[in-house]
Order: structure tokens, then C-alpha cells, then sequence
């Protein structure tokens, strides 16, 4: 594998940077907030700029676009408004070539998420929020951005696509099973859970003591694509709703269930489904259990998940997914991850009178390296490695660099 | 055994006339008004756990350029940097060289303590509770940052000091300093990296010199 030069300059470049003018980008993080003289509205601006290179050898993982190596630069803004000891609200705002690398590869500007929320207790026990939000579902979405992530990219269950669609159903059992020989269509298909699938409604959540719960009530389903995640591509005639109950024993375990079932097709796909069904005919349900534990120097997450996506003309198209993740600081400012990811595809009849696996099962391990320069300079190096369990591989090896400043 | 006795009462003798010559100064430092307590911005979890307001403004005043004690040993002392209510406590804490710091966890919940200042490079890890603090011995001179990871809002400050005549202020700015060497010396008062004093002081056996920062009395 050569090493690409886009990486090569890209850790230069942070090497020049990292040293320099650290007080200027501290005063630039403490500078960039409003308080009313009262102190009934503070406003904090942060924000993330991420420099992205990815190598690639055959196509690309996950939700990676386009068919080669590429460069991904990324602009994120964050507005947190508290009104009060009762109303917070954010904003995200991102500059980017797609929320997924590449996926916009001309350039994109939009607004990721947006929320109010009411926290009537200052306890926490409850809080109400609506708007366009990251799922409650799973324990991923609060280490996704580029900061907490000790990864570049997302674990297994909330990236790789599978060869379920939701624009249009599969004329018979044969066309569905056909896809499997293809190279990922990522422009149609559907992973499990798609990134920290940042759907439009509502949530109510909060925390009792040793217990966290969530239930949200949104505009499309987890898997959903980042097209329909705003209200107005995508009302709530067929609504997902998904939970998650947490425990934390102890400050070093936090154990959770979640569960999520919704309509996944969109309404371009009515029009070929069976003759007296409707899109909320077809449904994904899925199921996830999470854990984490942390202690001095070592943070270790894992989630599996269970899905069941049904699929017109097929039947139900089944899946395990599961990931363990783990980083180890060797110095207070080198850090280690290993994660291990792996999926397994259940079995359908193939319209001939048998049954086989509807998608290929896939395991891969990430390896990545990340190094703190300053609190607001990181850089991180990726390599990862799938192998799929059939004559068809959509990827072998990945190498990554992402260096981010945060301010 | 005449020897020792001899020594003792050299020693007596001589530190009994030290506190009669030692000189001291007081007054006040204009400290800032306190900063706005940030807020968490729990984007995705419901908060946890109280939190207090942070420390207001302190500074500490040092002398600089005196000649060290004939008596001077090396900083061993142990004293404590709690983490409560999701803020550092004492919020600024004024060390000698080679003064261990413990920093015990005094919350339900995980804290980390780490720095990257020149000073004093390290990082704690996530301790809890109930486990003996985990400590650090400040062996260089300087001003070490110290950050929770976990809680981003938190910000405390340790002054690593050569010298061993230094003293905090109250929150008032109000300090004095006592058992100072007579001279013509430097008085420092630190508060925070864009906001630090100093000016020269002579010291005069017996007698309490008045300074204020910024300016004359």
C-alpha cells in the first residue's frame, strides 16, 4: 500500500500548526460567548474544522462516496443558547462535501441540527425537546463528533450498507438476492443505523437517580438518509419511534437497551409495492443493547443490535450487529483505539424454494493512533481492514488521517 | 554532647533574631470582576450531578530575587486540589517546587484531571471517589493549566514557585506576606496570564511595606 501524499501533507501541516499561537485560540474560545448583563441568555459558538484524507485500495467502506481517494474538509458550528435555567437550545451548522465524506462532492452547506428544549426540574428528571436531533438510539451518538470519536470513521452497525432500499421495492426474491453481487449502491441503500441519524420530532428524556431513559418521536426511521431527516422532505405520516433505558451502577459502567420500529421506505417506493400495501406496511424494528466502562486511562464501549427490516415480496431480512470499541491513553497526549465490528445476515426464501443469507457478513477491525497537541489541535491516523464473507469484496483496506481544531 | 547544646542555642539564638529582623509587606491586588459561570452544554444526555459556582478571582503575590533562608529544605509538603461540584477547589492553588498535589474526586461521578503547560505535562485519567487521589509533584516552575476532559467548563490553575515567600489572597485582593528577607527585591502579584503585576519593594528589618497592584499606595 503506497502511503498517500494527501496524508503526508496533511501531517505536516499539523505538526507547523500545533505549536503555534495556542494562547490566541484559547482567548478565541473563552471570547466566543454572550451573556445578557443579567445572565438570563448566555450564548456559546464552538466549533469543529476537520481536515479528512482517506486512502482507499478497492471501493470505499461504509458511507465513504465516490470511488477513490479523497480529501474532506469539514466546517462545524455549534450555537448553544441557555434562556434562563429552563431553555437551551443548538444549532449545527455544517460546511462540508456531504454529511457522509463525498457525498456532496461539489460542496454543501446546511444546518445538521436544530433544538429547544425544556428542562422544567434542574434535577434533570425530565427534559422536552423538539426539532432535528441525533436518535436517541444506542450510546454511539455521544462521542460522534470528530473531538470524542477516537476513530475517523463510525462503527460497523451505524455505517455499512446493506443491500436493503428504501426508494423502491425488489420485483422478487432473485432481484433482491442479486444485489448481493454488486458493489455497494450507496445512493439507495440502507445501513442499520444511518451515522447519528439526525431525524426530525420530538424526545423527552432525562435522569432518576441511576437511571437515564429517552423515547423519541420522529419523521423517519433510523436507517433513514440524510435527505429526509428535515420536516419538510419528510412529514410524520409514518412516524419511528425509538427508546433507550440506561443504569449506571457506578460511575464506571453505563449499561443501556434501546429499541426503535418505524416505516423505512420513502414515497418513492410505493408505487412498486404489492398491490393493497402501503408504506407502513413495511417496517425496521430493531433492537440494541450498549455498555460502556471507563477507568484511569482506558474507555471500552460495545453495542449490539438486532434488526429485522421487511422487505416487499421477500419476507424479513434479519441482522446482528455488533462492535466493541476500546482506547487506551498511553501518554497524556498519545491515545490508541482498537475496535472490532462484525455483522451477520439472517436467512430468506429465495423464491425457489430454499432460503439463503440475504447480504454478505462482514467483519473488520479499526486500528487508529490519535495524538492531542494541544486542547484544541488533534490529529488521528486510521487503518482498518473488512473482510467479507463472500467472492465479492466492497472493501479490503482503509487508511485515514483527519487532523480537527477545536475552538 | 556540649557541641549539640552549643549549636541549639546558636540556632535558637539565631532564629529568634531572624523574626525580630524579618520584614513584611501587605495590601491589595484589583482582581477581575468574576468571569460568567459557563454552562454545560449537554447536547445529548440530561445533566448530572450538582455544580457549584466556580472560585471567584484570587492571585498570588510572590517575592522574587530574595536570597532563600539559611534553613531553606526542598519543598516536600502534600496538599489537595479537591474536584467538587464540577469545579477545581482552591480554583488557584500557589505551590513551592517540588510541593506534592493530590487531587481527590469529591463528586458521584467521574473526573479527570490533565494538563499540557510546559511545567507540567500529564493526565490522570478518569478516577472516581472512593479511590486514593491520585497526586502529582510539581518539579519545575511555572504555571501549570490544569482541565477536566470530561467536564469541559472546569479550569484550575497551579503556580510552581522557585521561591518560598509567596502568599494567596483573599477574594478581596487582600494579602500580606510575613518572614521576608530585608532588601531591595521584586514583588509579584499573579492573577491569571493577562493580568500580572509587579513592583519593586524595598524591605526593611522590622517593618510592614504597603504595595498595591496595580500602582503606589
Amino acid at each position: 500500500m503506497r502511503i498517500p501524499t494527501s496524508i503526508l501533507v496533511l501531517l505536516a501541516f499539523a505538526a507547523q500548526v500545533a505549536g503555534a499561537q495556542e494562547a490566541l485560540r484559547s482567548s478565541l474560545s473563552d471570547a466566543l460567548h454572550y451573556q445578557s448583563p443579567s445572565g438570563f441568555i448566555r450564548a456559546d459558538l464552538s466549533g469543529l474544522v476537520d481536515l479528512e484524507a482517506y486512502f482507499i485500495d478497492r471501493r470505499p467502506p461504509g458511507l465513504i462516496f465516490g470511488n477513490a481517494d479523497l480529501f474532506n474538509p469539514r466546517l462545524s458550528l455549534f450555537l448553544d443558547t441557555h434562556l434562563g435555567e429552563q431553555f437551551y437550545s443548538l444549532v449545527q451548522f455544517r460546511a462540508d462535501r456531504g454529511g457522509d465524506p463525498r457525498s456532496k462532492p461539489d460542496g454543501d452547506v446546511r444546518v445538521d441540527e436544530y433544538l429547544l428544549r425544556w428542562t422544567p426540574w434542574t434535577d434533570g428528571r425530565v427534559n422536552v425537546q423538539a426539532g432535528k436531533f441525533a436518535t436517541v438510539f444506542g450510546k454511539w451518538v455521544q462521542r460522534h463528533d470528530s473531538w470524542q470519536n477516537p476513530f475517523i470513521t463510525a462503527p460497523l452497525a451505524y455505517e455499512n450498507v446493506n443491500t436493503i432500499t428504501d426508494q423502491s421495492a425488489p420485483g422478487s426474491p432473485a432481484a433482491f438476492l442479486a444485489r448481493r453481487s454488486v458493489a455497494d449502491q450507496k445512493a439507495k441503500w440502507l445501513p442499520v443505523v444511518w451515522g447519528p441519524a439526525y431525524t426530525s420530532g420530538a424526545s423527552v428524556f432525562g435522569q432518576v437517580e441511576q437511571w437515564d431513559y429517552a423515547v423519541e418521536f420522529k419523521n423517519a426511521a433510523i436507517s433513514s438518509r440524510p435527505t429526509v431527516w428535515d420536516a419538510q422532505n419528510l412529514g410524520w405520516d409514518h412516524p419511528t419511534v425509538s427508546t433507550r433505558l440506561g443504569l449506571t451502577p457506578g460511575a464506571a459502567w453505563n449499561f443501556g437497551v434501546s429499541a426503535s420500529r418505524g416505516a423505512y421506505l420513502l414515497p418513492a417506493a410505493e408505487a412498486s409495492l404489492p398491490v393493497g400495501r402501503g408504506l407502513g406496511s413495511y417496517a425496521q424494528t430493531t433492537l440494541g443493547t450498549d455498555v460502556l466502562w471507563s477507568h484511569h486511562a482506558w474507555q471500552v464501549w460495545g453495542e449490539a443490535l438486532v434488526a429485522r427490516l421487511q422487505v416487499p415480496r421477500v419476507g424479513n431480512a434479519d441482522t446482528f450487529t455488533y462492535f466493541v470499541e476500546t482506547k487506551y491513553k498511553l501518554t497524556p497526549n498519545l491515545f490508541a483505539a482498537v475496535r472490532w465490528n462484525q455483522q451477520l445476515c439472517g436467512t430468506v426464501p429465495d423464491g425457489a424454494g430454499g432460503t439463503q443469507h440475504w447480504d454478505r457478513n462482514l467483519s473488520r477491525v479499526d486500528t487508529a493512533l490519535g495524538y492531542r497537541f494541544t486542547r484544541h489541535w488533534q490529529g488521528k491516523l486510521q487503518y482498518s481492514y473488512t473482510h467479507e464473507n463472500a467472492p465479492f469484496q466492497q472493501s479490503e483496506q482503509l487508511l485515514a488521517a483527519q487532523f480537527t481544531v477545536k475552538f | 554532647m556540649q557541641a549539640s547544646i552549643i549549636a541549639l542555642v546558636l540556632a535558637l539564638a539565631t532564629g529568634s533574631v531572624a523574626a525580630q529582623v524579618a520584614a513584611s509587606v501587605e495590601g491589595t491586588v484589583a482582581l477581575p470582576k468574576p468571569a460568567a459561570p459557563a454552562r454545560l452544554n449537554a447536547r445529548y444526555a440530561a445533566q448530572a450531578g450538582a455544580w457549584l459556582p466556580p472560585e471567584p478571582p484570587t492571585a498570588v503575590v510572590f517575592l522574587e530575587g530574595a536570597p532563600l533562608p539559611p534553613d531553606d529544605r526542598p519543598a516536600t509538603n502534600v496538599v489537595q486540589m479537591v474536584q467538587k461540584g464540577m469545579q477545581f477547589g482552591p480554583g488557584l492553588l500557589a505551590v513551592r517546587k517540588g510541593t506534592r498535589v493530590e487531587f481527590p474526586n469529591a463528586d458521584d461521578f467521574y473526573h479527570n484531571v490533565f494538563s499540557y503547560s510546559k511545567a507540567k505535562r500529564f493526565d490522570l485519567g478518569r478516577f472516581l471517589k472512593d479511590e486514593k487521589a491520585p497526586a502529582i509533584t510539581f518539579d519545575q516552575p511555572g504555571v501549570v493549566k490544569l482541565y477536566c476532559e470530561i467536564h469541559e467548563h472546569m479550569r484550575g490553575t497551579v503556580v510552581v514557585l522557585e521561591t518560598p515567600y509567596f502568599v494567596k489572597t483573599d477574594t478581596n485582593g487582600v494579602y500580606r506576606l510575613t518572614g521576608l528577607p530585608a532588601g531591595l527585591f521584586k514583588l509579584k502579584a499573579w492573577i491569571d496570564e493577562k493580568n500580572s503585576f509587579e513592583q519593586p519593594v524595598d524591605l526593611k528589618p522590622g517593618t510592614t511595606a504597603r504595595v498595591n497592584f496595580p500602582g503606589s499606595p
